[in-house]
């Protein structure tokens, strides 16, 4: 089983497939769940805190505006242990974690830069192609098990 | 006054990222106000974003101006409009500017925009949600044109403290010092103010305070009114020029902070405060003064005598500010010339980062002590391309507001 | 709102269940779900289901409920437990943001269900290589069946 980044980190799409076929998806949710279980933080709604923003710094410089580097330690730690990602380029109208361009920008580099296997896709428009993204997605997701890490497209 | 929670609807792209969120509803909430998301389906969000036809490409920014169309629609219903970015966004800066002035210029809504950092906290927040929920709640006060009775009004501003006795609708006392001990200061300038009007604590029928020390100086004195300085400042200034229908736009530079207010029949409609360094405020001509070897009160008229084109100044910091003020010393060049420089660099400050934020509309009035130093309202009025409106006592704007519009207490007193 | 709101359910993973099915309602799912709940908090919504508890648990009663109709049952992970304040609508005076994610891919959600009905007919599937699969002219017979049962 290897530990798959999907993008959007928030899709329900790519999460459910990855998980159907077998892998464990690296989506915002893990994060977000490790904030509201810590005992001890006061930062509603989703419990992040200035400290987050500092976090951050890791993956974005100081002059980043702070909700880019806040989302990063969000989406960074799941990148860092990422063995394969999905990533959808046209999500359209996608919000919260989501929502900032510059982060996504910077997701998707930060994702292609890493030496693992990527697969990208775009949204199906019609039952066609629905039928080929589910079978992209399933036949990248069984290529892992055997993969050495080159990338796929 | 109406006790009831204050609904204001936030417009916004990465506070609960940046940690700041608990911050917006800590503020708001000790306003008395309900900080709230305008609930929208995707469709609409999809409609409102089109027809607004600013293609942004951040998904959080295309909700905020589906928010804001709803809002101007009325299809949601808000007492007050909060937009707030990160600060160092270009792509949020620009919603955010234009849903400002969309909002203004569609509906009657208070909107405040702020572009917070990690570390922003409620403390920078609360005048701004208080002027918020003034203007939804004291309407009516606002709406006030005439001061009758004899009433006070009191600024504790970060420094100097001001007082200003009014009776019927004229000024009678005033006291004015720089702020040190802020209960002893009020104390003072309370006394000085009694002393020229020629009556005694007890006559007064009401009393109303403003500033930062507004609330520590309102239980001191039992104030009827303690209101932030937003609402008190702009009701002022255009009480003293003389302009209180239609637009005008309110601008003060204050010894911390300053405030850039547009104002439409004497309420505020959008505002900016503070948010930029001491290179921009009246600290920094203070300091300017003090290198000089003058008072302050001749910062002004040394300005006006000089050029400062030619003085390189244009510092957001104080401390960089004054290291070109000592340059441009050593390197020969006149006083007046310096003091022309220097308030030309406060007065640029504030136009690139605060006027933008805010819609100018003539007249546009000067007020608050620094308006005093001729040379920086010339400077002003040369950036904006106007004629800068200064009225008499526009050093005691925010006593005078509060004076003003304690007076709505005086019949209930 | 802001009072401190300690963790809840800490230890536990949350998922939704989204239920696009003419087979079975949301009703029927939860039914099913609550045969082998054990532990497991069971949230019933307008989208589908919400459940709460140890993961393995979690993923036992969803690897059950998805043999109902498995092309039209979809789960991801929730970060927050249900009925959170911190996320909750009542609270918020809006949806969360993760809402109209959902709201938009369940738009075109029955794109993927023909993907997985695909899958389902051809188990050992050919590899898509990039291509464009041979599509059947005229309507699937499966399809068609389903719009009629719809229709009933």
């Amino acid at each position: 089983m290897a530990r798959v980044f999907i993008y959007p980190a928030t899709s329900l799409i790519l999460s459910d497939l990855v998980a159907r076929f077998g892998h464990k998806p690296l989506g915002t949710a893990l994060s977000v769940r490790e904030r509201i279980q810590t005992a001890g933080l006061d930062s509603p709604p989703l419990q992040m805190t200035p400290d987050d923003a500092k976090k951050g710094l890791k993956w974005a410089a100081v002059e980043v505006p702070s909700g880019v580097r806040g989302r990063m330690s969000l989406f960074g730690p799941l990148i860092d242990q990422a063995e394969a990602a999905v990533l959808v380029s046209n999500p359209d109208f996608a919000f919260g974690c989501m929502g900032c361009a510059r982060t996504d920008e910077l997701v998707e580099y930060l994702v292609r830069r890493k030496d693992i296997p990527v697969l990208e896709l775009n949204y199906p428009l019609d039952e066609e192609e629905g039928i080929l993204f589910v079978r992209k997605v399933r036949d990248f997701l069984r290529g892992l098990e055997s993969a050495s890490p080159e990338k796929a497209s | 006054m109406s006790n009831d929670t204050v609904r204001i609807a936030q417009l916004s792209c990465g506070p609960e990222y940046s940690g700041v969120q608990k911050e917006i509803y800590t503020a708001a909430e000790a306003v008395g106000a309900e900080v709230f998301f305008p609930d929208l389906s995707l469709a609409d969000i999809r409609r409102n974003f089109r027809d607004f036809g600013l293609d942004v490409r951040s998904g959080d920014l295309k909700l905020a101006i589906a928010r804001a169309v709803a809002l101007v629609e009325g299809s949601v219903e808000a007492d007050g409009v909060f937009i707030a970015s990160c600060f160092r966004c270009a792509e949020a800066a620009i919603v955010r500017n234009e849903l400002r002035r969309y909002i203004h210029e569609h509906s009657k809504l208070p909107v405040v925009s702020y572009s917070f950092t990690e570390r922003t906290t409620s403390g920078t927040l609360l005048t701004r949600m208080e002027a918020l929920t003034t203007i939804a709640r004291r309407r009516a006060l606002l709406a006030r044109e005439r001061q009758t009775g004899l009433t006070m009004g009191v600024d504790s501003g970060s420094s100097t403290t001001k007082a200003v006795i009014m009776q019927d609708n004229g000024i009678i006392g005033t006291g004015w010092k720089p702020t040190t001990e802020v209960i002893a200061s009020a104390d003072e300038v309370i006394r000085l103010a009694l002393e020229e009007a020629g009556i005694k604590r007890d006559d007064l029928e009401a009393v109303g305070t403003t500033g930062y020390g507004r609330f520590l100086i309102g239980e001191h004195i039992n104030a009827d009114l303690v209101q932030e300085e937003l609402t008190v400042n702009s009701k002022g200034a255009v009480f003293l020029a003389d302009c209180q229908h239609g637009p005008s736009t309110v601008i003060d530079i204050g010894g911390m902070d300053n405030k850039a207010i547009s104002v439409l029949d004497g309420i505020p409609g959008t505002f900016t405060m503070g948010g930029i360094c001491a290179g921009a405020s009246g600290r920094f001509l203070e300091m300017t003064a003090k290198r000089l070897g003058i008072d302050i009160t001749e910062l002004g008229p040394l300005a006006m005598k000089g050029m400062g084109d030619d003085v390189p100044m244009n510092s957001y910091c104080i401390v960089f500010g004054t290291q070109s003020l000592v340059n441009a010393l050593a390197e020969g060049h006149s006083k007046e010339d310096v003091a022309a420089a220097a308030c030309h660099s406060v007065a640029e400050q504030v136009f690139e980062q605060q006027l933008q934020e805010i819609d100018i509309k003539e007249p546009v009035v000067m007020v608050g002590g620094t308006s005093l130093i001729q040379g920086l309202v010339r400077a002003m009025g040369n950036l904006l391309q106007t004629e800068i409106v200064v009225p008499h006592h526009s050093q005691y704007i925010g006593s005078v507001g509060a004076a003003l519009l304690s007076s709505g207490f005086v019949e209930k007193n | 709102m802001i009072d401190t709101i300690p963790p809840l359910y800490a230890g536990t993973v949350t998922k939704y269940v989204f239920i696009e099915s003419f087979k079975a309602t949301p009703d029927d799912i939860a039914a099913r779900a609550y045969e082998v709940s054990g532990g497991v908090m069971i949230k019933e919504t307008c989208f589908g289901l919400q459940v709460t508890g140890p993961e393995e648990e979690v993923e036992k009663v969803i690897a059950h409920i998805r043999e109902v109709d498995p092309a039209h049952i979809y789960v991801k992970d929730r970060g927050f437990p249900p009925g959170d304040p911190r996320r909750c609508r009542a609270n918020l005076g809006g949806a969360r943001p993760g809402y109209f994610g959902h709201e938009f891919e369940m738009g075109f959600i029955r794109r993927i269900a023909a993907g997985l009905e695909d899958l389902e007919r051809e188990p050992s599937g050919l590899p898509a290589s990039g291509d464009r699969k041979q599509i059947h002219e005229g309507l699937d017979v499966s399809r068609l069946m389903e719009i009629i049962e719809q229709e009933a």
